[in-house]
């Protein structure tokens, strides 16, 4: 992994930008359209890098690992990428396209959130500084 | 002859006379089909001094080889001529189901010259073919056509029908097969219209195919059709219909508000994205030929002054072009407009865009009262535009009627009073519902060079600019950003061979994402016989979209006509694009001279037309130089 010194350390980040999303309404509200169980699954880099998010709860639910339930969707691709992604640096549909990202299941709630990954982004930037993780922010 | 039949039917409407026509074998292979095999059929046989809508005006439908083979995407068709709304070679797509009954009646295609004196159907019952009397139809809209022609040749036979705008010949007429599926673009309902032809009906019974290699088709054709099938496009597709990224487009500043004055309406998102069609009023799914991605959709709309029965359901382009390009975000208006559209006969792209033209007019006094005949066009009001302005549009009605079926360029070169500003087009053809300056620059470009004018399936761009393709064998692996112009013009010499070889082969530009380009080649060499290879296959993908400029050469355009609305090129006033401007002349030089066009004239140079095996179309332009 080329930003991640282990498999725990980008499900730590990806759990607390899940975390303060729902704090904001606008993501909160997109969230909560989303309605699926959606798991990401970053399994290529370590058996437990991975976490879900059921946005079928109401709080969601966010947790480490892989549901109990059959996701709705599940987005498989590496850890780094996955940083790549939350810092809107990888083009989705260029990654999907040239296999970085594999999608099975129904997208349609992930097309709804797909508009306010800028916004994800500039949260998910004070979460890696927060974190002490400022040297991982993507410019 | 693989795949093709090798037979054309050749209609006379003004001597009654049906008659079979082979074109040389070798244009196949050359021209590859549909798009590529019409516009060298009409440089052979076409008149490039006849009016559109005369007698003399030549219209062929053409198919590609894949028509009627069990392939996902395969079912599409062709027609082509010259333009009544443009003035210049155009053609215009089709999926559904007549491309595949027609392969199975035993032919590529029909073309149709002079005109009937009074309407007929022209009927294809395999090798019987007639002209029947139509005095019944005439004056009737496309469903309820359709629903006749049915009753009266078997509830088998697959159509092809004009409604009154194409009887009226609005300039922007469309056919539709089904009732549903529309070659909507370029006016070629009114060509119809103008020969007194109100429909075709065919039916076919020789479903088994001549391949050329059956076993290796069978394979690749199992294998695509799990692949388009299963992909993720496919799925948001089948889910929610080409809308389903409308509320994404919004954000990037793709779709088109007010006739492109704003490129963004946060709030108009939700309200028209394919979701909420999905959730509202879709019935159920429906699809072309063979297709397993089944993208269609078939609403209803159960009560309210929009309500419409069951039937087809609107697309994203006439979503946006009835929605946020009139200034409104009700969903049920646009489910309206387009069934209205569909009875009338009219393409959605070219009505709506025509009407926010004449809003934008009437809202800065270009139009008045007076202009049209007392109908006050106001943004959002598409109440109006259903019950008053889409009728006088068809029917040719009061002086609103009479301007608007001209299409917008011609009723602002009517009306002036600096409504010259406000029209959005390129060549003549309104501006689909994707603005490059959200959408991608070099879409931009793709507009410009099109043949036909403003379109955004020419070539496939949109998709290329998106990321949605990746062919590293063509050497297409640039990671695009779409609001710049950085690799545009090496992006588009690229699409516009790709995109001439998609047009030609008629093939849906949804499925055929998931093809690869070494897949394509197979598809062509299994299924025609083609024998090519990468590089082949490319360069007949150039020779035909050079051939297109030839056409409109001898149509009169040159380079400069390869341009854009001053809107277009004006930076956003809003949402992502806000402030950026598109180089576009950058990118046209550059593309120039990549493609070896001539800078004024617009034309392939020698050694571009000799290096594509394209010795006679040279000759023909040389002698066309000396005179």
């Amino acid at each position: 992994m080329e930003y991640w010194k282990d498999e725990s350390e980008p499900i730590k980040a990806f759990l607390e930008l899940f975390r303060r999303a729902q704090e904001d309404p606008e993501l909160a509200q997109g969230l909560r359209k989303v309605n699926q169980l959606i798991w990401f699954d970053y399994t290529e880099d370590g058996p437990n890098c991975s976490f879900y998010v059921d946005a079928r709860k109401d709080p969601i639910v966010v947790a480490p690992g892989k549901p109990s339930e059959n996701p709705d969707l599940i987005m498989s691709l590496s850890a780094d990428d996955a940083h790549r992604s939350w810092s809107n640096k990888l083009n989705p549909v260029m990654a999907i396209t040239r296999r970085k990202i594999r999608v099975k299941g129904s997208a349609t709630g992930l097309l709804k959130l797909a508009p306010k990954l800028k916004k994800v982004a500039a949260i998910y930037n004070e979460v890696l500084k927060d974190m002490g993780w400022e040297d991982k922010i993507l410019k | 002859m693989w795949g093709n039949t090798g037979r054309f039917i050749d209609v006379d409407l003004t001597a009654r006379m049906v008659d079979i026509f082979s074109p040389p074998v070798s244009y196949y292979r050359k021209y590859i089909g549909g798009s590529g095999l019409a516009a060298r059929l009409f440089w052979d046989r076409g008149s490039f001094s006849a009016d559109p809508l005369s007698p003399e005006a030549l219209l062929i439908f053409a198919l590609g080889p894949f028509a009627g083979l069990r392939l996902s995407g395969a079912s599409r068709g062709c027609v082509a001529g010259c333009s009544p709304l443009t003035g210049h070679w155009g053609d215009s797509s089709c999926g559904g189901y007549f491309a595949p009954e027609l392969r199975y009646a035993g032919y590529d295609g029909i073309m149709i010259r002079g005109k009937s004196e009074k309407p007929v159907v022209l009927a294809i019952n395999d090798d019987a073919v007639q002209l029947v009397d139509a005095a019944e139809h005439w004056g009737k809209t496309i469903l309820l056509t359709t629903s006749d022609l049915r009753k009266q040749f078997g509830t088998d036979v697959r159509t092809l029908a004009i409604g009154p705008a194409g009887e009226n010949l609005v300039k922007y007429a469309c056919i539709l097969n089904e009732g549903h599926h529309a070659f909507g673009r370029a006016g070629f309902g009114a060509v119809m219209g103008s020969k007194n032809l109100k429909a075709i009906v065919v039916k076919g019974t020789k479903k088994e195919l001549n391949l050329k290699d059956p076993d290796a088709f069978n394979a690749l054709r199992r294998e695509l059709n799990k692949k388009i099938k299963e992909a993720l496009a496919s799925n948001v597709l089948h889910e929610n219909g080409t809308a389903a990224n409308l509320e994404g487009g919004v954000h990037t500043g793709d779709v088109p508000i007010r006739n492109f004055q704003s490129n963004f309406w946060e709030e108009m998102a939700e309200a028209l994205t394919g979701s909420t069609l999905t959730e509202k009023y879709l019935v159920h799914h429906g699809q072309c030929a063979f297709c397993g991605v089944a993208c269609k959709r078939v609403v209803e709309v159960k009560e309210g002054a929009f309500a419409v029965p069951k039937g087809p359901g609107p697309e994203y382009e006439t979503i946006v072009a009835f929605g946020a390009l009139l200034g409104s975000m009700d969903l049920a208006a646009t489910c309206k407009a387009g069934r209205v559209c569909n009875e009338l006969g009219l393409d959605t792209i070219t009505a709506g865009a025509t009407i926010a033209w004449a809003m934008e007019s009437f809202e800065k006094g270009a139009l008045t009262l007076e202009d049209t005949g007392g109908i006050a066009l106001q943004w959002g009001d598409v109440q109006t535009v259903i019950e008053d302005v889409l009728p006088a549009i068809a029917y040719r009605k009061g002086p609103l009627g009479k301007l608007l079926s001209q299409g917008s360029v011609s009723a602002s070169r009517s009306i002036g009073k600096g409504s010259e500003r406000f029209i959005v087009h390129s060549k003549g053809l309104e501006a689909p519902m994707h603005d490059p300056r959200g959408g991608g620059h070099g879409l931009a470009l793709a507009y410009a060079i099109s043949h036909r004018g403003a379109c955004h399936v020419a070539y496939p761009m949109l998709f290329m600019e998106m990321g949605a393709c990746y062919y590293p064998e063509i050497g297409f692996e640039y990671e695009l950003e779409p609001m710049s112009d950085e690799y545009k013009a090496e992006t588009a010499c690229i699409a516009s061979a790709l995109g001439s070889i998609e047009n030609s082969a008629c093939y849906c530009q949804f499925a055929d994402r998931e093809i690869s380009i070494p897949e394509w080649v197979a598809l062509f060499n299994t299924v025609a016989g083609y024998d090519w290879d990468i590089d082949e296959m490319m360069k007949a993908g150039r020779r035909v979209f050079y051939l297109h400029r030839l056409l409109n050469y001898r149509y009169g355009l040159t380079a400069k006509d390869d341009s854009l609305s001053e809107r277009l090129l004006q930076p956003a006033v809003d949402g992502a694009p806000e402030g950026i401007e598109i180089n576009f002349q950058g990118m046209k030089d550059k593309f120039y001279d990549l493609m070896g066009l001539d800078p004024v004239k617009g034309v392939p140079s020698k050694q571009a037309l000799l290096d594509h095996d394209m010795s006679e179309e040279y000759a023909a332009l040389e002698s066309m130089f000396k005179s």
